[in-house]
């Protein structure tokens, strides 16, 4: 009689445990697919939605982390008394809650748009450059400097210093 | 192009995110978040900081080389990143304008990706379309009672914008009318008897040696330029 009301509280208590752990990791894997989904790259962004997207981004790291601690605590405590079916659950919800702790410190942008980690330069008589082809050209001081359109047409963003002054080329 | 200094602070962009079709960039000092084509911080913790413009120009190639070499300066071109050589699409315009578009203008007589050169002068904006300023360089007009000529260059792809005022006179530019077959250098004349080169700067005339004052100017797809400058006004003349 005894044993039999203790499993029934230690059931209920497992659902809840069993729910928590589900909704942790779906909560973790929203804090990587809600940006995702909004900065779409062809997709309108409308202010709002841009505006939680970045709010999520920003807050995304440290609770993936929280959320990762939870899962993981809630797996050990409910790997023993599991079964086979249930234990797939288990490491579903592991897997997930990796991933996203993992995803939202990558930044994907930069693996379809390449940054330049090193810039190169060379003189106005060793660029292999047509007379037609555009570049976007500053002058500071005596220091004029020339970034071809089409290679920042790829990698968007240029950090330089010209004539000491720093300069973010941008297109 | 933007001065990379915000607030005493020197930062370090690298992209982070596209909003409609225009870049996010966020600094590595602060992690804030910033519109590439405004130059502003939107959020973070440097947000509602706006960076400096850099003046800068779009020129073909060879114009460049010209104009830097005689400045004597120290002129160096950015060389192809190792790996990517192969990545630098020149048909890339041609790729993005198939690109669908995140947000819809009509109503002033543009399409989506025409390509407009945007001026703000004085809380003014106007947009220039790029096919236009080519086809009746230099374009003369006023914005917000300032004089300006938009004028393509030798190669007919390079564009400047300056106010045509000089002396606090207004000037009125016409291209020089093509001597019968002889190849003569590239100028502007006025009605003050000056010409100028595509420098802005005065070679013969009373303004001999003078420059004019150039002025910003964005090239944009009109849906991006709208979007930002909601009130601005088409040049259709």
């Amino acid at each position: 009689m005894k044993l039999r009301v203790m499993n029934r509280v230690d059931s209920s208590e497992n659902r809840g445990l069993w729910l928590l752990l589900g909704l942790l990791a779906m909560f973790s894997l929203g804090l990587f697919m809600i940006p995702a989904f909004v900065i779409r790259p062809f997709h309108h962004q409308s202010e709002r939605a841009l505006g939680l997207a970045i709010a999520v981004k920003r807050i995304a790291p440290a609770l993936t982390v929280a959320a990762l601690v939870g899962v993981l605590a809630l797996s050990v405590r409910l790997w023993r008394m599991s079964s086979r079916v249930s234990r797939t659950g288990i490491v579903m919800a592991l897997v997930l809650s990796v991933a996203s702790a993992v995803m939202v410190r990558q930044n994907y942008f930069e693996w379809m748009f390449h940054p330049i980690a090193a810039a190169g330069f060379v003189s106005a008589a060793d660029a292999h450059l047509g007379d037609k082809e555009m570049v976007m050209a500053v002058r500071i001081g005596r220091e004029t400097r020339a970034y071809p359109i089409v290679q920042m047409a790829y990698h968007h963003i240029l950090n330089d210093t010209v004539g000491e002054v720093p300069i973010a080329v941008t297109y | 192009m933007w001065k990379r200094t915000a607030r005493g602070r020197e930062l370090h962009f690298y992209l982070a995110g596209i909003n409609n079709q225009n870049f996010l960039m966020r600094d590595r000092e602060t992690g804030s978040w910033w519109q590439q084509v405004t130059g502003r911080a939107i959020a973070g913790e440097l947000a509602g900081s706006a960076l400096e413009l850099m003046p800068n120009d779009e020129l073909a190639f060879a114009l460049w080389k010209s104009e830097s070499s005689s400045e004597h300066g120290h002129g160096l071109v950015l060389a192809p990143v190792a790996g990517h050589e192969k990545d630098y699409d020149k048909e890339w315009e041609k790729e993005v304008a198939k690109y669908p578009v995140p947000l819809t203008f009509p109503g002033q007589g543009l399409q989506d990706r025409d390509v407009i050169l945007g001026v703000k002068l004085g809380g003014q904006a106007r947009a220039f379309p790029l096919a236009k300023v080519r086809a009746q360089s230099p374009v003369e007009d006023k914005i917000a009672g300032v004089p300006v000529a938009l004028v393509t260059g030798p190669d007919g792809e390079s564009v400047r914008v300056f106010r045509s005022q000089w002396n606090g006179m207004n000037i009125e530019l016409y291209r020089d009318a093509p001597s019968d077959g002889h190849s003569r250098e590239w100028r502007l004349l006025d009605s003050q008897g000056n010409t100028w080169n595509f420098a802005g700067c005065a070679t013969s005339g009373p303004a001999s040696g003078q420059c004019l004052e150039k002025i910003n100017f964005l090239k944009d797809y009109w849906f991006d330029w709208k979007n930002y400058n909601p009130q601005t006004t088409v040049y259709n003349h």
